[in-house]
């Protein structure tokens, strides 16, 4: 309480902006709410939380949304991972090729989805590249079974360098001495990847895992810029289903419950996801144990 | 090794409490370290909290005050447009040079979050004086009660305005007409031309639009005959209802209260309308007209920014620009869809007289032309703007006037937003070709009348 004073201002904006909206935005889930006609408000109980379990576009966005979080996650993930340590063995202009990975982080999404939105176009350059090549043209956003999938790879371009730079610090970390101990019992670059790295990375695997979740469940931007949830809703997701009920037809209680929902379901995979992948970064630390180089003689020999 | 912990540390900064390094090169910032750590004490960190706190509190409070000017004579009229504001605030200078009582605020929206921002101020109970409003978007506003009724207000400016059908609901209205917009048919002289056809003989009917398409597809390399919106659901009724109204067809009948949709006009209209499709490019409407400016497409229905377009990207590109094509010659009309940009004043807006003078002000055509020509997308509601000189030297241009008498409007019922989608989802449905036209209608026509049985009488 002493140090209240220092926090003061970051208390007051946390409250206006994070804490108020929440409660706000819970109180208005269990409402009828018409942002045009406040005077109709009346409340509804759990009405708006059964009509979404019972939508069918919900459950559709709610699909729409998991194929993007589980195509997405371990494609960033293992391109990450393997973009780290690459740049980790550069011995020259290892500092550009940190920057021109991490350049697509300091973008904006919507810059980057339009720039995106030229590129895939029917007369874009993509599709210009593949008519030199004699192959047909693409229909990256107008086709059904392939817009998603192209917002899915945009995605995948955009979020890459942000987190191989962040693996990429975390492996810094790693005690050179332990890399020439195990260089010098002869371990190939796999089995040092395996043994050495992948159990020290392992909590900074984790943030990368659940901060990606995240980000991928509330996907918003690239639909918005992109395909506005079409061709015939396939790019459809969670948080752009809540955008229209909430903006085009003012249901602002319907779009509430979605959004709990939503954040329900989110931490309920969050928690999955460290049960699984080993609990609390800082227990996953500790459980990292970097094996000696006598333990690891049995595989040198091997 | 030693390059690597350089590395390490340059990265991750010099680690604390570290001790003396055995590397040379890392003894220098050792000593520096450890000169740095002799250096006088810093203040406790509590009075480093409440200075900043102290600090910070006065910053907001003079950035706060910095926005108060010194009380003004003045009373400010705050107004909402899409306009960019280099082109409206010649205007609105002038008006204040004329009303030296008032102050004009503008603030302009963007087409992509400007329903949001003005959702968002109705609900604080802080909506702008006057506003300018999207057809498409007025339904639900005058729905919802939230648009003040300016029927007597404005009831002699009705004869110099057009387009008072899209702004009013019950004969009330709710909008004074400000802008309009149409769209209309531009046409690739050089690639009808590369197709063995006559530039010069007109697309006046739906057979002249498919067998010019299908020709210029299929005889010239890297063309497409037609522009079809496709990956964009919003604006597709916008797309396929001329075709329908121009064949006497339409959503809802003249009461409102019964869906016509899957009438045989309707059907006949949307499988003509498909039918081009092995000759279109499928894409969005930002593609269709790039892919025109290039000369990479023959016909695309499209609005007059596309007039501004042209002679910056493309001037040698050879291109007319037509009515809207008619089912044959001795039947229908050549319908579009109409467009207009009205200006609207919110139940609880401030200012009401001085928001209607500023209203006023603006939809004069002597307001209206410099608008319409400094952002060439939507032509003045002013019926006198149709004798300027300008669109005696703009011929193009004074297609969409003519266009304009023969362009319908979306009806203005309470629900239309899901009638709007509705009738989107089923067109991007049969041009996917996951219905026929038929059941693709039929399909809407249900729905529809599902929701004018829920809705309350209009």
């Amino acid at each position: 309480m002493k140090r209240a004073p220092g926090i003061l201002p970051w208390g007051i904006c946390f409250a206006i902006f994070g804490i108020f909206p929440l409660v706000f935005a819970l109180i208005l889930s269990f409402l009828s709410y018409n942002p045009l006609r406040p005077d109709l408000t009346h409340g509804v109980g759990f009405a708006n939380y059964a009509r979404a379990l019972t939508s069918p576009s919900f459950w559709h966005a709610l699909r729409t949304t998991a194929i993007f979080v589980i195509g997405t996650l371990p494609v960033t993930l293992t391109l990450a991972y393997i973009v780290a340590a690459l740049l980790g063995r550069l011995r020259r202009a290892e500092g550009f090729f940190r920057a021109a990975i991490f350049f697509p982080a300091t973008l904006s999404m919507v810059v980057i989805a339009l720039v995106f939105k030229t590129l895939y176009a029917e007369e874009g350059l993509l599709n210009g590249w593949l008519a030199g090549a004699g192959l047909p043209r693409v229909h990256w956003l107008q086709s059904p079974s392939l817009a998603l999938p192209s917002i899915m790879l945009m995605d995948i371009w955009a979020s890459v360098g942000y987190y191989a730079i962040l693996i990429l610090a975390a492996r810094k970390t790693l005690p050179e001495e332990q890399l020439e101990a195990a260089r010098l019992e002869g371990l190939s670059t796999l089995t040092i990847e395996r043994r050495i790295f992948f159990p020290h990375l392992r909590p900074v695997l984790l943030f990368v895992v659940l901060l990606n979740t995240v980000r991928s469940f509330q996907i918003f931007i690239e639909v918005f810029v992109l395909t506005r949830g079409g061709p015939l809703e396939s790019t459809l997701t969670l948080v752009y289903h809540l955008y229209e009920r909430a903006f085009y037809h003012f249901e602002m209680g319907y779009a509430c419950a979605i959004a709990f929902l939503l954040l329900a379901l989110v931490g309920l995979v969050l928690l999955a996801q460290r049960a699984i992948l080993g609990g609390e970064p800082d227990a996953a630390a500790a459980r990292a144990r970097v094996p000696s180089a006598p333990a690891l003689e049995g595989e040198a020999a091997a | 090794m030693g390059a690597e912990s350089d590395r390490r540390v340059a990265l991750f900064g010099p680690e604390r409490g570290l001790a003396p390094s055995p590397c040379p090169r890392l003894r220098p910032r050792a000593k520096a370290w450890r000169e740095l750590r002799r250096a006088p004490p810093r203040p406790p960190l509590r009075a480093y909290g409440i200075s900043t706190s102290l600090a910070t509190a006065l910053a907001i409070l003079l950035a706060l005050l910095s926005g108060c000017s010194p009380k003004s004579s003045k009373r400010t009229v705050v107004f909402w447009q899409f306009s960019p504001t280099a082109a409206i605030q010649p205007i609105l200078t002038r008006f204040e040079a004329q009303n030296p009582d008032l102050h004009v605020q503008v603030e302009q929206l963007t087409w992509q979050s400007g329903r949001e921002k003005i959702v968002a101020a109705i609900a604080a109970g802080q909506p702008p004086d006057l506003c300018e409003l999207g057809s498409t978007f007025l339904p639900g506003l005058v729905a919802d009660s939230t648009l003040r009724d300016l029927t007597d207000s404005v009831a002699d400016l009705r004869p110099s305005l057009v387009a008072w059908d899209v702004a009013s609901y019950k004969g009330r209205a709710y909008g004074i007409p400000w802008m309009v917009g149409t769209r209309a048919l531009f046409i690739n002289e050089d690639l009808v031309k590369k197709a063995g056809l006559d530039p010069a003989k007109p697309i006046a009917t739906w057979e002249d639009l498919a067998k010019t398409a299908r020709a210029i597809a299929t005889r010239v390399p890297d063309a497409k005959g037609f522009g079809m919106n496709a990956g964009e659901r919003e604006i597709l009724f916008k797309k396929f209802m001329p075709f329908a109204w121009g064949n006497g067809g339409d959503i809802l009948d003249s009461t409102l209260t019964k869906s016509v949709f899957a009438s045989r006009a309707n059907l006949e209209a949307l499988r003509f309308y498909l039918s081009l499709k092995p000759w279109s490019l499928l894409d969005r409407q930002e593609m269709h007209d790039e892919a025109f400016a290039k000369g990479r497409l023959g016909i695309i229905i499209s609005g007059p920014w596309l007039l501004r377009k042209i002679p910056q990207e493309s001037p040698d590109l050879h291109y007319t620009v037509a009515l809207m094509p008619r089912p044959p010659r001795d039947r229908g009309k050549p319908a579009s869809f109409a467009g207009a940009e009205v200006l609207g004043m919110f139940r609880n807006s401030k200012h009401v007289p001085d928001a209607l003078r500023l209203a006023r002000f603006l939809v004069r055509p002597e307001n209206t032309m410099p608008l319409f020509l400094a952002t060439g997308n939507a032509f003045p509601a002013a019926a006198a703007s149709a004798a300027d000189s300008y669109f005696v030297s703009h011929p193009k241009d004074a297609v969409f006037l003519t266009q304009l008498k023969t362009a319908v409007g979306p009806p203005l019922h309470p629900r239309w937003v899901e009638i709007e989608e509705i009738i989107n989802g089923e067109l991007e449905e049969a041009i996917y070709g996951k219905k026929s036209a038929e059941a693709a209608l039929q399909s809407a026509d249900a729905r529809i009348q599902a929701v004018l049985t829920q809705a309350p009488s209009p």
